[in-house]
């Protein structure tokens, strides 16, 4: 098809916003946003009420199709991008779809981490970040009475008192992966421990998971380092997110745990810009990169790539400021420098 | 679902495209089957191209409601794309927030412009499945994607599993085991796939109810219901000519006639159709034939024999765009005129014309009663879109009887000559066969007194003329009064249709009463002779009077306008598909104010 193509890859807040701007500016350009996902753009952080039943799919939409109508901008749902080609401007689509583009953007996000020490058992760990794991415990929720936590990333403790707040029973097993990447200080973690107390959970400072047993339908038995053998109906990982880039791995872009990006949010192939939580962003004051979190970095940051996209040159500078806060603890989590 | 608000659990247009051979229409047929056996109502309108099989695009649309389906549907809810360049043409059909099943791992790369995926519109929701994959998994092959992509519609639509497997037992059960075990197991990769893979997006939901299942529910065209018609009234002999959409008829009756003592036979045209059909019927058989408008142009000359000799024959006219050879496989409403009037003098005949599928059975059957009893040629007028729909059907004799019940009038010897064409006050005189003793006659195209003799006098063509359109008098007065719906007393529209428009003219009323209009109907079956008194009552009480039918110049509202002696609404359309719903109500509401 003749004409410029932009192309964005993830159809989360940066995406959304990155295909908004570049449809500003460029109001003849053809504008796509690619999303593995089937479902609309939605409020990721309201899932944990949607799995006790504090809200519905439709509250948890951010955008009709009809602003994606009238603005002109296709929308690809449930399509899955196996392979980028920056060289041909070529995208690679699992269903045996070739897309041209001209200026590319990924914003795809991440996906939960599981560590390798929990491998052998990860079949019998649930997640949440995306809707479908959402309802996957929604559905179970009526029948759950005890849940077991590990890890402890800023996610686990919102659902753990979510959960609580319904009636379920919640063990949380805190050791030092919690809150990874970052470093929870025996301060933040007893200030933690000691919130998550005020609302009935069960806090195992120090313990962690050592393996996991089915022993029967959606009936568990979760092992701890310290001898614990726990009875339970899930088992909950929440050890943070990893960048959900592995179908660039050939695509020559320069990739660390994220796709590195300049200050300017441009990857090391021409025409090939990245944002939100798979990106690496160069900081030059610190002559290192750090990793943008939360819903304003990711709107902020999709903007600035798609201006970048259209020919501006902009900075991404420093991140803003954005405080977690669990029951009166507050962490700035807006950056960190790693994954 | 033709409503305007998108698919509900009980109400959902599904859409099969394909290329010709890719199987869309015999999934089709598995999705009708198994939902009627689920007790869902199904109306099901395939298309497919007029050229040679295995070339084009083939679509089989169902609508599968827990309501009795009235019509298809203009707008689908859902498309399976068995063939993705066909498809995406398809996707203007498909509502705004429709669903695609497509195959996400096709043979080859499509380019963008080639890929249906890279059509879909936001909004619409699609559900990538390698159905050549599975299908590849179950029968080594790619020709079982179709009853895969049935799997994901059972899941994701909550259509019974065991159903879908019971329709398939049904469908291959002249072929072998393993085709039938491994046409099973596609579907279930399907489903299993839809099940384990795929994020349920949409609000289609039918909640893996089976309503009152029925075992015994026939799913039938128009055709095949005309044909079983013509078996039940005892057909003898049908003789025909192939001809779109119309072949079907002599197709089962091929297969079922001979068995029953019946003959078939393929003549060489359509005149050597009717001829053998009037010369059956003079024999005092059951005889028919069947053709569409180029072949009634044919026929037209020896249907007037049958008028002027007074011989029954039955001509199913299965209306299709025209003029000419026209369009073989597009629908119309545009032979009426030539089915009441066309003739060289004045040759009035009855036309009736259903509404539905099981009315192609009754109608036909009543036709042939009818042509018994009034010793004429009866034309049923079918179209294109009546004749290849499906529906769940339940008939019975019986139930045809609501049309009246006509019996032979036959002559006894007395010692007075046979007069076969005795003047008598319903216009019908008391008929003999050849061959009976003490009552030969002669019989023929020419004008002729009672006895049956040439007689070109004035006086004599004045009675018989008279003679012969005082039987349709007759009929008239015995034949049950149109079907009038609606409130009663004064509307502020009325709304005037035939044949397979009845459908979306009935679905406009009950849009239009919903929104607060009165708004009423009437749908005669016996087309001609003309239903003057009922419909001059019914107009008497519209504000507007609107007519809706699939013809550009309103071929039975010229016969309304004349017959209530006013202006009528037209919502007259020859666009090649059936009268949408939509346009009758918004002409009715825009008349409306």
């Amino acid at each position: 098809m003749a004409g410029e193509h932009y192309v964005v890859i993830g159809n989360g807040p940066a995406g959304n916003e990155a295909a908004d701007v570049l449809r500003a500016g460029a109001p003849d350009a053809r504008v796509t946003i690619i999303s593995d996902e089937f479902f609309p753009y939605y409020y990721r952080h309201r899932l944990r009420d949607f799995i006790v039943g504090g809200c519905e799919e439709g509250d948890l939409v951010v955008r009709a199709p009809s602003h994606y109508r009238e603005h002109d901008i296709r929308l690809r749902l449930g399509q899955k991008v196996t392979r980028v080609e920056p060289a041909s401007q070529t995208l690679f689509l699992a269903h045996m779809e070739k897309i041209q583009y001209t200026k590319l953007l990924i914003c795809c996000g991440g996906m939960p981490r599981v560590p390798e020490v929990h491998y052998t058992y990860r079949q019998h760990l649930s997640v949440l970040s995306t809707l479908r794991h959402a309802r996957m415990l929604r559905a179970r929720m009526p029948d759950l009475r005890r849940v077991v936590m590990c890890g402890g990333d800023m996610i686990s403790f919102r659902v753990a008192t979510t959960l609580a707040a319904v009636g379920k029973e919640v063990v949380f097993l805190i050791d030092e992966e919690a809150f990874w990447p970052l470093e929870l200080t025996d301060d933040l973690r007893a200030e933690f421990s000691s919130a998550l107390g005020r609302k009935g959970i069960e806090v195992r400072e120090g313990d962690a998971l050592t393996g996991v047993d089915a022993v029967g339908d959606d009936r568990y038995v979760a092992r701890t380092r310290g001898g614990a053998a726990i009875d339970c109906d899930l088992v909950g990982a929440f050890f943070g997110f990893v960048p959900a880039i592995e179908f660039l791995r050939r695509s020559g872009l320069d990739i660390e745990r994220g796709l590195l990006v300049n200050e300017r949010l441009q990857t090391s192939q021409q025409g090939v810009y990245a944002a939100g939580d798979c990106a690496e962003i160069y900081r030059p004051d610190l002559r290192n990169y750090w990793v943008s979190i939360g819903w304003p970095n990711a709107l902020q940051l999709g903007a600035l790539a798609a201006r970048n996209m259209l020919g501006e040159a902009v900075d991404a500078g420093g991140p803003a400021e954005s405080v977690f806060e669990v029951e009166g603890v507050r962490v700035n989590t807006s950056w960190w420098r790693e994954f | 679902m033709s409503g305007t608000t998108g698919p509900t659990s009980s109400d959902v247009v599904i859409k099969i495209c394909g290329a010709a051979g890719d199987g869309s229409i015999a999934a089709g047929q598995i999705l009708n089957l198994a939902a009627a056996g689920m007790g869902y109502h199904v109306m099901n309108f395939d298309s497919f191209p007029a050229e040679i099989r295995g070339f084009g695009k083939s679509v089989a649309h169902s609508r599968i409601s827990v309501e009795r389906v009235l019509t298809p549907g203009t707008m689908a809810d859902c498309l399976v794309a068995l063939d993705d360049p066909h498809s995406i043409t398809e996707l203007a059909s498909l509502r705004e927030n429709g669903i695609v099943i497509y195959d996400s791992k096709p043979a080859d790369y499509h380019e963008e412009e080639q890929a249906v995926a890279g059509w879909l519109q936001p909004g619409m929701i699609g559900y990538g499945v390698p159905l050549r994959e599975l299908s590849t998994e179950a029968t080594k092959g790619a020709k079982s994607r179709n009853i895969v992509a049935l799997g994901v519609i059972s899941k994701l639509f909550g259509l019974d599993a065991d159903g879908f497997r019971w329709a398939i037992g049904k469908r291959f059960g002249g072929k072998s085991e393993t085709v039938r075990e491994t046409n099973v197991t596609a579907f279930n990769l399907g489903w299993e796939y839809a099940a384990r893979e795929l994020d349920k997006a949409d609000p289609i939901d039918f909640g893996n109810v089976a309503l009152a299942r029925v075992e015994n529910v026939s799913i039938v065209s128009g055709n095949e219901a005309a044909a079983q018609g013509c078996i039940d009234a005892g057909l003898r002999l049908y003789a025909g000519y192939p001809i779109t959409p119309a072949t079907k008829i002599m197709e089962v009756l091929g297969k079922k006639l001979p068995a029953m003592g019946g003959v078939v036979v393929q003549t060489e045209d359509e005149i050597s159709a009717i001829g053998h059909v009037v010369g059956g019927g003079f024999a005092g058989k059951r005889c028919a034939t069947a053709t569409s408008g180029p072949g009634l142009c044919l026929m037209v000359e020896c249907i007037n024999l049958g008028v002027m000799a007074e011989v029954p024959a039955v001509v199913i006219d299965c209306q299709r765009g025209g003029p000419s050879t026209g369009l073989p496989t597009k629908t119309e409403q545009s032979d009426l005129n030539i089915a009441i009037f066309g003739a060289s003098g004045e040759s009035p005949r009855p036309v009736l014309a259903p509404t539905n599928v099981e009315e192609c059975y009754s109608l036909v059957l009543k036709a042939f009663e009818v042509a018994d009893a009034f010793q004429t040629p009866v034309i049923v007028l079918l179209d294109f879109f009546l004749s290849s729909r499906m529906e769940d059907v339940v008939w019975s004799r019986e139930a045809a009887d609501r049309f009246g019940a006509y019996e032979d009038c036959l002559a006894t010897p007395t010692p007075e000559p046979y007069a076969r064409y005795a003047i008598t006050e319903t216009g019908v005189s008391p008929r003999a066969y050849p061959g009976m003793p003490e009552l030969v006659h002669p019989i023929t195209g020419l004008e002729h007194d009672e006895h049956g003799l040439p007689n070109y006098s004035g006086p004599v063509h004045t009675r018989m003329q008279q003679k012969r359109q005082r039987k349709l008098d007759t009929l008239l007065a015995r034949w049950p009064a149109p079907e009038v719906i609606g409130p009663h007393g004064e509307l502020a529209v009325g709304i005037v249709s035939w044949g397979s428009t009845v459908g979306a003219a009935k679905n406009a009323i009950k849009r239009l009463s919903r929104s607060g209009m009165k708004a009423g109907g009437i749908f005669p079956r016996l087309m001609w002779p003309l239903a003057g008194d009922a419909l001059r009552e019914f107009s008497a009480r519209c504000g507007t009077l609107l007519v809706a039918e699939t013809n550009s110049s309103g071929q039975y509202a010229a016969l309304v306008e004349q017959a209530t002696h006013r202006d009528v609404l037209r919502v007259c359309e020859a666009a090649a598909m059936p009268l949408p719903t939509a346009a009758i109500e918004a002409a009715a509401a825009k008349a409306h104010g």
